[in-house]
C-alpha cells in the first residue's frame, strides 16, 4: 500500500539514479557513488529486450546515512556528462532492473 | 482542493519569526527587530519559557547571525527586565552544561554571545570580565593536558573582537591584567603537535601559524587598533538610546568543571593559508593575516557552511551573500573551503561535500568563481613539492572530481614540466594520480583524448584482465590443461565441487614450475582457479563478484592459511595490474566475505612484490579500507554484546519484578553473551595486532630506507622517504581515535627509544596532539 511504500522509503539505503548516459558503466558510477560512502550493491537498469544498460540504476548503501549523503551531494551534478538525478527507493526487487524495452 | 484551515500552530509561529530575523528583507533590519520584539513582549506571559528556548537555540545553531539576537535579548530586557535575567539564567546553565559535557564549539558560541550582550547593555561589562578570569585560571592548573587550557582561552579569545572594546573604555586595568596571563601561557605552550598537522612543510609563502598563536597575534593588533575592528555588524548601535536605559544584569560564577580523564578536548588546528594580497583583483583588500578581520570573517563563513552544509545549494547562496565591501569575497570563500578540505587529522564534513559545493558556487557565479578556482588550482599545484601527502590525496581526489564535472577541460599544457620529471615527484605523481582518477570517472580514450599528446608517459594504461593460460606459449605451464578444463567446465555452469575435483591433481608448485617448498599453501591451485575465475568474471565489477560469490567454497579452501590469503591477494593483482579500482573492490569483497583476514592484506601491501606499487594511491585506498572494515566489525560486535546484554538485563528486572516473559522475547542466555564477548575479544585483538602489523611493517622499511642512505652518505629525504613517511601520519591520523586506544602498546612494543628518531618523532608529535 502507499502508506508501507511511505515508511519504506523513510526508511530505505537504496536509492534509484536516472538520466544516465547508455554508455556509463557499473565502475563509473562505483566511483561517485562510493565518495559518499560504502557501496552494497549497484544494479544496472537494463532494456528488456537487448539486457544492455538503458539509463538507470539503483545504488544501495549498508547506511541510511551514505545514502542521504549521495542524494544531498551528487543529485544534480554530472557523471559522463549527463546531469544525474537521484531519489529514494523503496528497495530493489527481482525484475525491476528491466526498463524501457 | 481542499484549504489547509486549521490554524498555524502559535508556536511554530514564533520559531519561524526568530530563526528568521535578519535574513533579506524588504524592510530594514532595525524595523524587523523592533517588530519582533513588540510581538515577543505581547506574547511573553504565554510562551515565555518556549521564546527563551528558542532564543537559546539560536545561540549556538545561527551564532552567524549573534549581534542580531544579542540586540533583539537587549530590546526585551530593556521592555522587560525579569525576562532578561531569565534568559541570561538559561544561557548560563546552558553553558554550564555544555562545559560539562564537552561541547566546545556550542559552550563558545554561549560565551561569545554573553560578552555580546555586554554591548547591550543586558550584562555587566565587569561580571562577564570575571567570567573570562575564570576561564583563564586554567591555565594555572596544574597537572592537565595543554588542550584543557587552549580550549578555555581559545574561548575568551575569540570572544574579545565582540566585547574588547568595552572592557577597555570601563574596565581597562583588569583587562590587561587577563591578557596579560594570556600572554604569558600563549608563550610557554609546548608545540610539539604542530608538525603533524601541517599542510605544508614549509613556511613559504605563508607561515602555518598554530591557530591560538595566530589568534593572540590577531588579538593584539586588534589591541594595538583600541579595540575597533571594521567587519562586525552590530545592529544594537542603532538602538542605544533605547538600550542605554535599560538596567543590567550580573552574571552568576561560571567555574570551570574540574578536569578528568574521560573528558575529550578539541585537537588543535593549524592556521591554513593560501592567499595574500597580492593574489586577489585590483579594487578589493585581503585583510591581513594578522588583522583581526581576516579571523572574523574566515569564522563566519565557517558558520555559514556549518549552518548549510546539509544543502549544497543553500550554502553557496548563502556564501555568496555574505555581505563585505571592497573584499575579495571569493578568495576567502575559496581559501577557508580548502581550509576545511585540508584539516587534519578530518575534514569537517565529508570530502564529496566540498566538492560539489564549489561546483555550485561556480554555477552560481560563472563569471569568476572558475577562474577564482583555477588560480587556487594553478598555486597548490606549484606549491604540491612541500605539500603533506594526505592533502595531495584530498586535491586529488577533489580536482579530478571538479574536471569530471567540466568536460575534463583543463589547461594541462601548463603544467608540461612533468612530463620530464621522474614519476615519483610530487608534482609528477599528482598529475598521474589525476589521471588515474578521472579515468574511473571516465573512460582510458577520453581521457586520451583530454591531455596533450607529451602526457602519454603519465597516462595510465589501458585497464584490462591478463591472463596467462590464454596467452601464447602457455602450454608449457604446468597449470595451463587444469586451466582450460575449469573454463570450459565454469562456462558449463558446473558446482563448486566440480570445479574443485579439477584442480585436485595439481602438483604443489608456482605456475612457472618452480617448486614451492611451503606445505601451508598451494600456488599454482589458487592461480589457476582465482585467475580464470577472475578473467570469465571481467566484465563488470557485477560479474566478478558473481563469480566469487558462486565459488565461495572453493576461495575458503584454497586459502585457509596467511600465505595462501597473501598468494591469492597476488593472483588478484597480476590479473588485474592495470585496473587499479577492480582491485579495491576486489580485496573489499574478499575481506568482507572473509575469504581473506586483516592483516593478510597489509602483509601483502608491505610484500617484496608490491614495493613498485607501494607509494600508489590505490594501495592506500586498500590499507585504509582495510582498517575501516576491520574497525567497522569491531563496532558490531561491541553493539551486539551490549544490545544482548541490555535485553538479558531487562529481562532480569522483570522477572524479579514478577513479570511474565514472552518465548518470543528472544533473551539471551549468559552462555549466549559470554560467546559473544569471545568473539568480540578476538576481534578487538585482531584489530590491535592490524595496527601492530601495520607500524611494524612502516618501521622496518623507512629503517631500512634510513640507513642505505647513511651508509651509502646520500640525504634520506627523497620523495620515496616523502610518501612513505607521510603515509606513516596517515594511518595515525585518519584513524586517530582508534590508535589513540592503543598508545601504550605502541610506546611499549614498537616506538621505543632505540628506533630512528625520525620514525619516533612522527609518533610523538601524534601523542601531542592530546597532551
Amino acid at each position: 500500500s502507499r502508506h508501507d511504500q511511505e515508511k519504506a522509503l523513510l526508511k530505505s539505503t537504496t536509492l534509484y539514479i536516472g538520466n544516465l548516459s547508455y554508455h556509463t558503466t557499473e565502475e563509473q558510477i562505483h566511483e561517485l557513488f562510493g565518495r559518499a560512502g560504502d557501496v552494497k550493491r549497484i544494479i544496472m537498469g537494463l532494456d528488456k529486450v537487448r539486457k544492455t544498460p538503458c539509463g538507470f540504476c539503483f545504488v544501495e548503501y549498508y547506511t541510511r546515512l551514505d545514502a542521504e549523503n549521495a542524494l544531498r551531494y551528487i543529485n544534480g551534478t554530472r557523471l559522463d556528462d549527463r546531469i544525474v538525478r537521484t531519489d529514494w527507493d523503496a528497495g530493489f526487487k527481482e525484475g525491476r532492473q528491466f526498463g524501457r524495452g | 482542493k481542499r484549504r489547509r484551515t486549521e490554524p498555524v500552530d502559535i508556536e511554530d509561529r514564533l520559531e519561524s519569526l526568530i530563526t528568521r530575523v535578519g535574513e533579506k528583507s524588504t524592510s530594514s533590519l532595525e524595523s524587523n527587530l523592533e517588530g519582533l520584539a513588540s510581538v515577543l513582549e505581547a506574547d511573553l506571559p504565554n510562551y515565555k519559557v518556549k521564546i527563551m528556548r528558542i532564543l537559546c537555540g539560536c545561540v549556538v545553531d545561527l551564532p552567524e547571525k549573534q549581534t542580531v539576537y544579542t540586540t533583539l535579548v537587549g530590546l526585551l530586557n530593556a521592555k522587560n527586565y525579569t525576562c532578561g535575567g531569565e534568559f541570561v539564567e538559561m544561557l548560563v546553565r546552558n553553558l554550564k552544561e555544555s562545559l560539562k559535557s564537552g561541547e566546545w564549539e556550542n559552550a563558545r558560541m554561549m560565551v561569545r554571545f554573553l560578552a555580546d550582550l555586554v554591548n547591550c547593555h543586558v550584562l555587566v561589562a565587569a561580571s562577564v570580565l570575571q567570567m573570562f578570569d575564570n576561564f583563564v585560571e586554567v591555565t594555572l592548573e596544574d597537572n592537565i593536558p595543554q588542550v584543557r587550557s587552549d580550549v578555555y582561552v581559545y574561548m575568551v579569545l575569540s570572544s574579545l573582537p565582540w566585547v574588547g572594546r568595552e572592557l577597555f573604555e570601563k574596565k581597562e586595568t583588569e583587562l590587561n591584567k587577563l591578557l596579560d596571563t594570556v600572554d604569558a601561557y600563549i608563550s610557554k605552550r609546548q608545540k610539539i603537535h604542530v608538525p603533524a598537522l601541517r599542510v605544508w612543510s614549509v613556511d613559504e609563502p605563508h607561515p602555518q601559524e598554530e591557530y591560538l598563536d595566530c589568534l593572540w597575534a590577531q588579538i593584539r593588533n586588534l589591541r594595538s587598533n583600541k579595540w575597533l575592528e571594521k567587519q562586525i555588524n552590530r545592529p544594537y548601535m542603532a538602538f542605544d538610546s533605547v538600550l542605554c536605559d535599560a538596567l543590567q544584569h550580573t552574571l552568576p560564577q561560571i567555574i570551570p568543571p574540574s578536569h578528568n580523564d574521560e573528558m575529550v578536548y578539541p585537537i588543535p588546528r593549524i592556521v591554513f593559508r593560501l592567499f595574500d594580497y597580492t593574489d586577489v583583483p585590483e579594487g578589493t583588500v585581503l585583510p591581513g593575516s594578522h588583522a583581526i578581520e581576516r579571523y572574523l570573517i574566515e569564522e563566519q563563513i565557517d558558520r555559514i557552511i556549518h549552518t548549510n552544509y546539509k544543502e549544497r545549494k543553500d550554502c553557496a547562496a548563502a556564501l555568496l551573500s555574505y555581505p563585505v565591501k571592497n573584499l575579495p569575497l571569493n578568495y576567502m570563500i575559496v581559501e577557508v573551503m580548502f581550509a576545511q578540505l585540508f584539516q587534519l587529522p578530518c575534514a569537517p564534513y565529508i570530502e564529496l561535500f566540498y566538492g560539489s559545493t564549489l561546483i555550485e558556487l561556480c554555477k552560481l557565479q560563472p563569471s569568476s568563481m572558475p577562474q577564482v578556482l583555477a588560480q587556487a588550482s594553478e598555486m597548490l599545484f606549484e606549491r604540491i613539492d612541500h605539500m603533506h601527502t594526505i592533502c595531495i590525496e584530498r586535491l586529488v581526489h577533489w580536482f579530478a572530481y571538479h574536471l569530471s564535472n567540466f568536460h575534463f577541460r583543463w589547461s594541462w599544457e601548463d603544467w608540461s614540466e612533468v612530463t620530464s620529471m621522474d614519476i615519483g615527484m610530487p608534482k609528477a605523481m599528482f598529475v598521474r594520480e589525476v589521471l588515474l582518477k578521472c579515468m574511473r570517472f571516465s573512460y582510458h580514450q577520453n581521457i586520451v583524448d583530454s591531455v596533450p599528446a607529451t602526457f602519454t608517459t603519465l597516462l595510465p594504461e589501458k585497464p584490462a584482465s591478463e591472463y596467462k593460460y590464454d596467452k601464447e606459449g602457455a602450454g608449457s605451464l604446468p597449470g595451463t590443461m587444469a586451466a582450460h578444463q575449469l573454463m570450459s567446465a565454469i562456462k558449463a555452469k558446473c558446482t563448486p565441487d566440480e570445479a574443485a575435483q579439477l584442480l585436485r591433481e595439481l602438483p604443489n608448485k608456482f605456475p612457472n614450475g618452480e617448486d614451492n617448498d611451503n606445505s601451508t599453501y598451494h600456488p599454482l591451485k589458487i592461480d589457476v582457479f582465482v585467475s580464470t575465475l577472475l578473467f570469465l568474471g571481467s566484465k563488470s565489477f557485477s560479474h566478478s563478484f558473481a563469480a566469487l560469490a558462486k565459488f565461495y567454497p572453493n576461495l575458503k579452501s584454497l586459502a585457509e592459511t596467511e600465505e595462501a590469503q597473501i598468494y591469492m591477494l597476488k593472483v588478484v593483482y597480476s590479473t588485474w595490474r592495470t585496473h587499479q579500482q577492480m582491485m579495491v573492490v576486489l580485496v573489499d569483497k574478499m575481506l568482507r566475505t572473509e575469504v581473506v583476514q586483516c592483516q593478510a592484506v597489509a602483509n601483502w601491501i608491505f610484500s617484496e612484490s608490491m614495493q613498485k606499487d607501494f607509494t600508489s594511491f590505490f594501495v592506500w585506498e586498500i590499507l585504509h579500507g582495510t582498517i575501516k572494515k576491520m574497525t567497522k566489525q569491531v563496532n558490531q560486535l561491541q553493539s551486539e554484546v551490549d544490545d544482548a546484554r541490555d535485553r538479558l538485563d531487562a529481562a532480569k528486572r522483570k522477572e524479579a519484578d514478577g513479570m511474565e516473559i514472552f518465548s518470543d522475547d528472544e533473551v539471551p542466555t549468559e552462555e549466549m553473551i559470554e560467546r559473544m564477548e569471545e568473539r568480540l575479544e578476538t576481534a578487538t585483538s585482531q584489530q590491535k595486532n592490524l595496527f601492530l602489523i601495520i607500524f611494524q611493517r612502516f618501521i622496518m622499511v623507512l629503517t631500512e630506507h634510513l640507513a642505505k642512505c647513511e651508509s651509502a652518505g646520500i640525504d634520506y629525504n627523497t620523495p620515496w622517504y616523502k610518501w612513505v613517511i607521510e603515509r606513516l601520519q596517515h594511518i595515525f591520523l585518519q584513524h586517530h581515535e582508534l590508535v589513540f586506544k592503543y598508545i601504550n602498546t605502541l610506546e611499549s612494543l614498537l616506538f621505543t627509544s632505540d628506533i630512528d628518531i625520525h620514525i619516533l618523532e612522527v609518533f610523538q608529535q601524534f601523542c601531542a596532539l592530546r597532551s
